[in-house]
């Protein structure tokens, strides 16, 4: 009878509802002030790298450039007019046919053309570019609820 | 009182809550309108933009890896009307570097329509000048001078050709929109130009969206010896200037493979400046006379018209024949170049000498169906099927044909009333070099795509005539070369070959003073890797073939063999012999 009394005095004190509910309610605005957190964190990071991405691609289509134009300068120093002036500044001239000798060298055959040394690109059906550095956090909550943990 | 304020209370939530479910209802209203529709279409338009990424164009190299077309950064010099700020200053700077009128730029600047933000000053600007122009603009910018705020630069490619003219008759040329005119260029447009992509590109750095990737485009290897075409065209221009022809053509192919190794023709051109082309060429078919041009050859047709004689045994080369100095054909009579009768001779003698009579009779013999049968094998009248664009096909009038007479059997057999480009000739006779195999001549030696090579094998074009046919002509052409102290022959080295000076027809007939000369030829004769054509067209020296051509040849011989390291005859038959 006693005990019964008790629980019913405890239930009635004001200050523990209102308690209880305060509590509550730090509660869920600590936990929605974590969430906005988490994204404003993700999404800033993801801002930063999007924008680093921009500027790599940026860097990628000037480093392709350049090597386009080293090649043809390049090209331009060996041309065959260049090469002719170049080897006649250094005295030499055309030579004739009695003046080469040939010999046999065992083993060695006429080099045909070689592959051109070009370098190999990524396939293009490989995407680079994983979605944590393209998803929003809604995006990823809404992928998560509509397709579970698989993706 | 508490009543009265609880009453007073709910009636307060009330008018709230119904203003909330009216802000929250027009909201939805808004958001599901038709407008809201336009509006949305509205943002996203400025959301990103399209942006169409074009590949950078595939590179042309020679057999040896050189590069013969490649690509270069050049810049759109543009300025944003909304960030100008002196236009007259402006105005001035740009017009002292890029080249152009005070006047020019400044109309441009102050006269664009309202609606423009952004204007072209000027494109296809090298780097040097933007590289200037970019350092006096970081000047300004220390100095807060706004004299060239706004000024801005796009790059892009432009085709760039490091040879200039060097082989230009093969590679063609790309304009400024892009597309491949002639040549390489314009067969394979499609290949070097590859597929430009279109993107969407946010402007949210948080949608990052993945570019895809875009391959540049297919890289082309040439079957051309670049050092060897520069000697070719070296000594063609040589060639004209001695024997005052208009144009020219060589060629050098590899007979085993169809291989082009060097294709010269005139006129060439600058291909970084292609804006010389309409003051160089008067119609396309000149830009490569190798291929673009047919002409009737004269005598090097003889070479076909024996090798039928030869293959279908009307003819063996002991056979002899009385030349009178003409022969009656079709009712008309047909003369020798220099018109005497040459007697008793052999067929040897009938090519050495180049005897129109002997040959007419010859082809007279086989019959027209045969002869023009043996005609169609060798592929006279049909494009050979090179990989370059602008190929003509030539004529070979057959009987049935409305313009054909009897007497063009006659005619045909030593190269007149027949035209052919100079490549067909040389397509034809490679038959005779390749024991009896013709080849498709080509200039696509590879493709290199994502980081793969694509080799092109070599084509044959049928068999017209037996390898026992071949071998045996090409001994008589041997022999005609050395009995005759040809000036084509190299010493060290055994050659095959047939001079050619043909009429060239006009609207009244024959021209009686200008003749074409030609010569074909190939060698070591036992063992043929390369074959050559020249053809000179109305030279002023002398009219003669073996006087123009024949030493030509010698000289273009001479390089070839140094240039493919191909060592004297007894050289190869002591290093054979080890």
């Amino acid at each position: 009878m006693q005990a019964a009394h008790i629980i019913h005095a405890h239930k009635q004190a004001p200050w523990r509802v209102q308690r209880q509910w305060v509590g509550a309610f730090l509660l869920a605005v600590i936990g929605m002030a974590m969430i906005a957190a988490l994204y404003l964190d993700v999404t800033a990071r993801a801002a930063v790298t999007g924008r680093e991405i921009q500027e790599l691609r940026t860097e990628i289509t000037t480093i392709q450039r350049t090597n386009a134009d080293l090649e043809t300068q390049l090209a331009n120093m060996t041309s065959t007019i260049e090469m002719q002036r170049r080897a006649l500044a250094l005295g030499y001239r055309p030579v004739k046919p009695g003046e080469l000798d040939y010999m046999a060298v065992p083993g060695f055959s006429v080099p045909e053309p070689k592959i051109l040394l070009v370098a190999e690109d990524a396939p293009p059906e490989v995407h680079s570019l994983p979605p944590e550095y393209s998803q929003s956090l809604i995006e990823w909550f809404d992928e998560r609820i509509r397709f579970g943990g698989a993706r | 009182m508490r009543q009265q304020y609880a009453i007073r209370s709910l009636i307060l939530v009330v008018c709230l809550a119904i203003a909330a479910v009216a802000v929250i209802v027009q909201m939805v209203r808004i958001q599901s309108s038709e407008q809201a529709q336009i509006f949305l279409s509205q943002g996203d338009r400025y959301a990103g933009e399209f942006h169409m990424i074009y590949p950078e164009r595939g590179e042309i190299y020679d057999r040896h890896g050189h590069l013969l077309a490649g690509n270069r950064t050049v810049y759109e010099v543009g300025v944003s009307l909304s960030e100008m700020g002196n236009p007259e200053a402006m105005a001035r700077i740009l017009s002292s570097y890029l080249g152009l009128t005070f006047e020019e730029v400044y109309d441009k600047l102050t006269n664009s329509p309202e609606t423009w933000e952004y204007i072209v000053v000027q494109d296809y600007v090298g780097a040097e000048t933007v590289t200037s122009l970019q350092a006096l603009m970081h000047q300004f910018d220390e100095t807060n001078d706004q004299r060239l705020s706004g000024l801005g630069f796009k790059p892009h490619f432009q085709r760039s050709y490091p040879e200039t003219a060097l082989a230009s008759n093969v590679l063609g040329f790309v304009t400024r929109d892009g597309r491949g005119y002639f040549g390489i260029e314009e067969k394979y447009n499609d290949l070097l130009a590859g597929n430009p992509v279109q993107v969407w590109v946010p402007r949210d750095p948080n949608k990052a969206l993945e570019i895809p990737r875009v391959p540049n485009g297919t890289t082309l290897v040439l079957t051309l010896h670049r050092d060897l075409q520069a000697s070719v065209e070296s000594i063609l221009d040589d060639a004209l200037f001695e024997y005052g022809a208009e144009n020219g053509t060589i060629i050098v192919m590899d007979p085993r493979n169809g291989e082009i190794l060097a294709m010269a023709a005139t006129p060439r051109m600058n291909l970084n400046d292609y804006g010389n082309y309409f003051s160089l060429y008067d119609n396309g078919s000149q830009y490569n006379r190798s291929i673009g041009m047919a002409y009737e050859p004269g005598s090097v047709l003889k070479v076909l018209t024996m090798a039928a004689a030869l293959d279908t045994g009307t003819v063996r080369p002991d056979t002899e024949f009385i030349d009178t100095g003409s022969i009656q054909v079709g009712g008309i009579t047909i003369q020798n170049w220099n018109r005497d009768a040459w007697g008793q001779q052999n067929m040897l003698g009938c090519l050495q000498h180049s005897l129109n009579v002997c040959l007419a009779w010859v082809s007279s013999q086989m019959g027209s169906q045969t002869f023009y049968g043996y005609m169609e094998r060798f592929g006279l009248g049909h494009p050979t099927g090179i990989d370059l664009a602008g190929e003509a096909m030539g004529r070979l009038k057959v009987p049935g044909d409305t313009d054909w007479y009897p007497v063009d059997l006659g005619t045909n057999a030593f190269g007149q009333g027949v035209s052919v480009t100079p490549l067909q000739m040389l397509m034809a006779v490679t038959a005779i070099a390749n024991d009896g195999r013709m080849v498709t001549p080509h200039v696509l030696y590879s493709m290199v795509r994502d980081g793969h090579q694509y080799n092109v094998p070599s084509q044959y074009a049928g068999s017209p005539i037996s390898a026992e046919t071949a071998h045996t002509l090409s001994e008589m052409l041997a022999l005609s070369l050395e009995e005759e102290s040809s000036q084509a022959l190299l010493a060290g080295y055994r050659l095959a070959g047939k001079t050619g000076t043909a009429q060239i027809p006009t609207d009244f007939g024959y021209d009686a003073f200008h003749t074409n000369v030609s010569f074909v030829g190939w060698g070591p004769v036992d063992d043929p890797q390369f074959m050559i054509y020249i053809w000179l067209q109305k030279p002023s020296a002398s009219i003669w073939s073996s006087e123009t051509t024949a030493p030509v040849f010698s000289k273009v011989a001479e390089q070839t063999v140094i240039q493919l390291n191909i060592p004297p005859d007894i050289v190869r038959s002591q290093l054979s012999n080890r």
